[in-house]
C-alpha cells in the first residue's frame, strides 16, 4: 500500500504538469480536474495507511517530464495508471478500490482522446506573454517561480500531512484552506513557468519538513516565512512595475494573499496554544 | 542574485542526483548555522585499488534554489571518482568561494562541507557496524581556508 501512495503521488504530479504543458483549454481543464481527483486518491490512501498503523513518508522517484509532444506525456500518464491498477488489486478496502478504479477508468479514457500538441514549456524562452523585462528582472522572476513553486508544493504536503495526523476539526479546517490556497498558487506559478519555457517538477521534500515535532514552532516560522514572501513580492512588483503593469499587479495580489495565510496561521497558532498542545 | 542562463535553468528544473540514496554507505550533512539550511549528501562508497571510490551520490537540500543548483553541479563532478579526487574537488570549490557573492558562496560551501562530512564519516566508521553521520557547519565568513568543524556525531 505504501508503493500505491508513492505511485499515486507521482501520477498526481505528472497529470498536474501535463495540464501546464497543454495550450488546449479543454485538455488543460480536464487534466487540472484529474490532478485534483488523483490528489484526493492520495489523501484517501494516506488515511488508510494511518488507520492500519503503516509508517510512510512522501518520498518518491524523480519524475521526468521533458517532452516535445503532449501525446508522449499522455501515454506516460496512461502507463502510470495501468501500473496503479495492478497495485489496486491488492488493496483490501473494496469500497476505496472501486472508487479509485472507476475514477482511473474515466481519466484513462479521456486522456487517451486528448489532442496531440507541440510542447513549448521547456524551451527556456523566458518571456512572459509579450512583456519585455530587463535581464535582471527576468532572472529575479525566473528564480521567484522556481523557489515559490517548490515552496507551494512543500506547503501543500506539510499541511496535508498535519491534517492527516490531526483529529482537531478546527485545525483541520485551517490546514485544508491552506492546502487549497497553496494549490491555487502552485497552479498559477506552474502556468507561468510553462509560458516562460522553464517548467519543472518541484523537488522531493525532505521528511523533516513535514514530520514535525513542534507544531507551534513550525507555525511561528511559517508566519515569518510568509512575511518574508510578502517582502519579496513587493520587491518584485517594484522591479517589474515600469515594464509591466500586469506583472506588478500580480505580485501585489500575491503579496496581499499572504495576509490571509498569515491570519490563518496565527489563528491555528492561537488555537493550538489554547488547547495546550 | 545568481546569474541565470540555460545551463542553470536545466539544473533548477531538473537537479541532477537529487533525492535519497537507499542503503547509502555514508551520509554527511552541511549546515548553515545562520538560517538552519541544510544539505544532506548520500554516498555509495566502494573500495577500489585500495582507495574509497564514490560509486554513486545523491543529495537533498533544505535550502534555497541556489544551493540546489550547487548540489546538482558538485554531485555531478563527485560521481564515480576516488576520494582523493573528491578531496581536490572540495578544495577547488572552497577555493573559489572568495570570488562569488557571499550568499552563493554559502550555498556552494554547504554542499562541499556536506560531501566532506560524508567522506569523513565513511573513513571514520568504515570498519564499524554502526555508521556515523557527521554534521559540518559552514563558516559564516565563507573563508576559503576553512577548517572543518565537527559539530556533532550521531
Amino acid at each position: 500500500m505504501k508503493e500505491l501512495l508513492v505511485k499515486t503521488h507521482e501520477l498526481w504530479l505528472v497529470t498536474l504538469m501535463a495540464s501546464f504543458m497543454s495550450k488546449n483549454c479543454d485538455a488543460k481543464r480536464d487534466l487540472n480536474d484529474f490532478s485534483d481527483i488523483i490528489f484526493r486518491h492520495f489523501t484517501w490512501i494516506e488515511k488508510l495507511l494511518i488507520k492500519n498503523n503503516i509508517e510512510y513518508d512522501y518520498n518518491r522517484d524523480e519524475i521526468p517530464i521533458r517532452v516535445e509532444r503532449t501525446k508522449v506525456i499522455y501515454n506516460n500518464i496512461i502507463d502510470r495508471i495501468n501500473t496503479l491498477e495492478l497495485m489496486l488489486v491488492n488493496l483490501d478496502d473494496e469500497d476505496l478500490k472501486f472508487r479509485i478504479q472507476k475514477d482511473l477508468d474515466y481519466i484513462k479514457y479521456i486522456v487517451s482522446k486528448l489532442p496531440d500538441e507541440e510542447v513549448s514549456a521547456f524551451n527556456a524562452n523566458r518571456t512572459y506573454k509579450d512583456i519585455k523585462l530587463s535581464k535582471e528582472a527576468t532572472d529575479a522572476f525566473t528564480l521567484f517561480l522556481f523557489e515559490e513553486s517548490y515552496k507551494e508544493y512543500e506547503l501543500i504536503m506539510v499541511y496535508n500531512y498535519l491534517k492527516a495526523h490531526s483529529s482537531d476539526d478546527y485545525l483541520n479546517k485551517i490546514f485544508q484552506i491552506l492546502v487549497e490556497e497553496s494549490f491555487f498558487h502552485l497552479k498559477r506559478f506552474g502556468e507561468m513557468m510553462a509560458i516562460m519555457g522553464i517548467l519543472g517538477v518541484p523537488r522531493i521534500i525532505h521528511k523533516s519538513l513535514y514530520q514535525i515535532d513542534d507544531v507551534v514552532e513550525f507555525l511561528k516560522d511559517g508566519i515569518d516565512e510568509e512575511l518574508a514572501a510578502k517582502e519579496q513580492c513587493l520587491e518584485l512588483s517594484s522591479a517589474v512595475a515600469k515594464d509591466s503593469k500586469e506583472l506588478a499587479k500580480f505580485f501585489d495580489f500575491i503579496n496581499y494573499q499572504e495576509n490571509y495565510h498569515i491570519a490563518l496561521m496565527q489563528d491555528a497558532l492561537k488555537h493550538y496554544q489554547q488547547k495546550g498542545n | 542574485m545568481i546569474n541565470i542562463d540555460n545551463e542553470i535553468i536545466a539544473h533548477m528544473s531538473n537537479p541532477h542526483n537529487y533525492g535519497r540514496l537507499e542503503d547509502a554507505t555514508s551520509i554527511g550533512i552541511g549546515e548553515n548555522p545562520q538560517n538552519g539550511e541544510k544539505v544532506i549528501i548520500y554516498l555509495d562508497v566502494e573500495e577500489r585499488d585500495n582507495e574509497p571510490f564514490i560509486a554513486d551520490i545523491k543529495f537533498e537540500a533544505i535550502a534555497c534554489m541556489t544551493t540546489v543548483v550547487a548540489g546538482s553541479i558538485i554531485t555531478n563532478e563527485a560521481k564515480e571518482i576516488p576520494f582523493s579526487m573528491a578531496e581536490e574537488l572540495i578544495a577547488v570549490t572552497l577555493g573559489m568561494l572568495e570570488s562569488v557573492p557571499p550568499e552563493q558562496a554559502a550555498c556552494s560551501e554547504m554542499v562541499a562541507v556536506a560531501l566532506k562530512a560524508a567522506m569523513d564519516g565513511y573513513s571514520q566508521s568504515k570498519d564499524k557496524e554502526k555508521k556515523e553521520t557527521l554534521i559540518y557547519k559552514i563558516e559564516q565568513s565563507c573563508s576559503p581556508d576553512l577548517e572543518f568543524k565537527q559539530e556533532e556525531i550521531r
